[in-house]
C-alpha cells in the first residue's frame, strides 16, 4: 500500500513559488493498476518523483508499505559515463540481487546488441528507456511507476514492455501517468485526474477518461 | 511535518544495505573515474603518487636545508600527500551532488553514501600512495616511520576533518553556487596554514599557539611523529582534533539532511 496525506510540492522560480501539487490524498492498494492522467505541466513526474521519493514534499507525507520502483521514464536511474552492463552489475549489487543473472536478464530484455556494453551516453533516448525498464523489471518491484516514455522505444520493444506491463500480475501494482487517455486505457483499469495541483480519484475508467477529455 | 515510512527495517538490516551501497558507489566511482583504458585503477594512487614525489624531487634538487636536519624529498613528500587528501575530497565536494543526482532515483542510495563512498576511495587512494613512499623510503635511505600507527591515525583524521568539511559544502552547493566558485580558491590559500609544509617547532611560540587551533596542522604533526619519532619536536592533540572530527561531521550530516529535502533532482 502506498498512501499520500495532505502532500504539497512548489518549487522556487524567478517569479516566486510554483506550487504544482496542492494537497493530495490518495491510497493505492496492492495490485491496482491506476493511470493518472493530467494534461502537460500538469505535475504529473513531479507526483511520480515524490512517490518514488526521488524528491521530497514541501509538507505532508508519504507512506510505503511494498518496494516502489523508480520512475521509469527518460532521465535518471543510471550513470551515463559507463555501459549498460555495468549499470546493470551496479544496480544488482544495490538491490542485492545476483549480478550475474541480472546481467543477463537485462542483455536478453533490452535487446541492445553491441550498445549493452557501451556508455549509455552513446544511446538513444529509446535505448536508455528501454534499459531502464529492462534494470526494474530485474529488479522486482512491488509498484512500478510508468511515465509514458514507456510507450515510445521502438515497436517490438514497446511490444514487448506492455506484455511485460501486462504480466505483472495481480501482485504487482502499476502507477501510470500519460496525458493521453489511450495509454491509460491499454495498461489501467482504474484512473485519476491530476488537475490544479490536485488528484481526483475515479472507480470507473470509462468515466475518469470521459471527465478528463471533457475538462 | 513530511516524513516518508517505509516498510519497518530492523538497525541491523539498514546497516548491511548502507555497508552494500557504499561498497557498490566505492566499484562504479573508480570505474567513472579511472576507467578501464591504460593504466586504470593504478592511476588512483599513482596520482598521488606523481604529485608528491615532484614536489619532494624540486626541493630535494633546489637543496633547501630544513631545521633538524630532515632531509628536503621525505619531508615533502609526507607533507604533501596528506594535503593531497584534504584537498582532493574539498574541491570535488561542491559537484558531489550535482555529478550523481541521477542515482538518487534509487531511494537506497543516500547523498550520504555517495559522499562517504568517495572520499573513503580518496582515501584508500591516497593511503595506498603514502605506504608506497615508505616503502620507497625504507628500501632506498633505510628510514623506516617510528610508529606507523600514528601516520595512520594522522591521515584517518585528516580524512574525518576534509569529510566533515566536504559534507558541509556539499550541502551548500545545494542552496548556491557559491561554493562550485570558492572552493579551489580557498584550499590554494589554506596550503601556508594547514601546515603542510612547516612544523610547528620551528616558529615562535606566540605563533605556535596560534596554529595549534588549526585542526589540520595536528594531522600533519601526527604523521610527522609517526615517521621521524624523536628525530625532531612534534605537537599535536588528538582529542583536540576528534573533537573536531566529530563537530564537523554532525553539522555536516545535519546541514546534508535539511539541503536534501530541497534538493531538485
Amino acid at each position: 500500500m502506498i498512501r499520500l496525506h495532505d502532500v504539497h510540492k512548489s518549487y522556487p522560480t524567478h517569479f516566486g513559488a510554483k506550487e504544482v501539487l496542492r494537497g493530495v490524498d490518495i491510497t493505492f492498494e496492492p495490485g491496482e493498476k491506476v493511470g493518472i492522467l493530467g494534461r502537460n505541466g500538469a505535475g504529473k513526474s513531479t507526483l511520480l518523483r515524490l512517490i518514488a521519493g526521488v524528491e521530497h514534499p514541501n509538507s505532508g507525507w508519504i507512506e510505503r508499505r511494498m518496494s516502489v520502483s523508480w520512475p521509469l521514464g527518460f532521465a535518471g536511474a543510471m550513470h551515463y559515463s559507463i555501459s549498460g552492463a555495468d549499470n546493470a552489475r551496479f544496480l544488482a549489487r544495490i538491490y542485492d540481487k545476483p549480478i550475474r543473472e541480472t546481467v543477463e536478464f537485462v542483455e536478453n530484455f533490452a535487446d541492445l546488441g553491441h550498445y549493452f556494453r557501451m556508455p549509455v551516453r552513446t544511446y538513444s533516448s529509446g535505448m536508455i528507456v528501454r534499459l531502464g525498464f529492462s534494470l526494474s523489471l530485474a529488479v522486482q518491484f512491488d509498484c512500478y511507476l510508468v511515465d509514458e516514455a514507456i510507450a515510445v522505444g521502438d515497436s517490438r520493444f514497446a511490444e514487448r514492455a506492455r506484455a511485460a506491463l501486462a504480466d505483472l500480475n495481480a501482485r504487482a501494482s502499476l502507477l501510470l501517468v500519460s496525458h493521453q487517455a489511450e495509454t491509460v486505457r491499454a495498461f489501467c483499469k482504474t484512473a485519476a485526474i491530476l488537475q490544479d495541483g490536485r488528484l481526483i480519484r475515479y472507480d470507473d475508467l470509462d468515466q475518469a477518461i470521459a471527465a478528463y477529455q471533457a475538462a | 511535518m513530511s516524513e516518508a515510512i517505509g516498510p519497518q527495517a530492523s538497525l541491523w538490516s539498514c546497516f548491511r544495505i548502507q555497508t552494500r551501497v557504499i561498497g557498490a558507489l566505492m566499484l562504479r566511482e573508480m570505474g567513472t573515474r579511472f576507467g578501464r583504458d591504460n593504466l586504470g585503477y593504478v592511476w588512483l594512487f599513482l596520482e598521488p603518487m606523481m604529485l608528491g614525489g615532484a614536489i619532494g624531487a624540486i626541493h630535494h634538487v633546489t637543496g633547501h636545508s630544513l631545521p633538524g636536519g630532515l632531509e628536503p624529498f621525505t619531508f615533502w613528500v609526507i607533507g604533501y600527500i596528506p594535503y593531497y587528501l584534504f584537498r582532493g575530497i574539498v574541491n570535488r565536494a561542491p559537484a558531489g551532488i550535482v555529478g550523481n543526482q541521477s542515482l538518487l532515483y534509487h531511494r537506497r542510495i543516500t547523498v550520504f553514501d555517495i559522499m562517504l563512498s568517495r572520499h573513503l576511495l580518496e582515501g584508500a587512494a591516497v593511503g595506498t600512495a603514502l605506504a608506497g613512499y615508505i616503502l620507497l623510503f625504507g628500501a632506498t635511505a633505510n628510514i623506516w616511520p617510528a610508529e606507523p600507527g600514528k601516520m595512520v591515525l594522522g591521515m584517518a583524521l585528516m580524512l574525518g576533518l576534509s569529510h566533515g568539511i566536504a559534507l558541509l559544502i556539499a550541502a551548500g552547493s545545494v542552496y548556491t553556487e557559491l561554493f562550485d566558485r570558492i572552493t579551489h580558491l580557498a584550499t590554494y590559500l589554506s596550503i601556508s596554514f594547514t601546515g603542510a609544509f612547516f612544523m610547528v617547532f620551528w616558529l615562535p611560540t606566540e605563533m605556535q599557539k596560534a596554529v595549534l587551533t588549526i585542526p589540520t596542522v595536528h594531522c600533519f604533526e601526527l604523521v610527522r611523529n609517526g615517521l621521524y619519532g624523536t628525530l625532531v619536536p612534534t605537537s599535536f592533540d588528538i582529542p583536540y582534533v576528534t573533537g573536531w572530527v566529530a563537530a564537523l561531521n554532525m553539522l555536516g550530516m545535519a546541514a546534508l539532511r535539511k539541503a536534501r529535502r530541497h534538493l531538485i533532482v
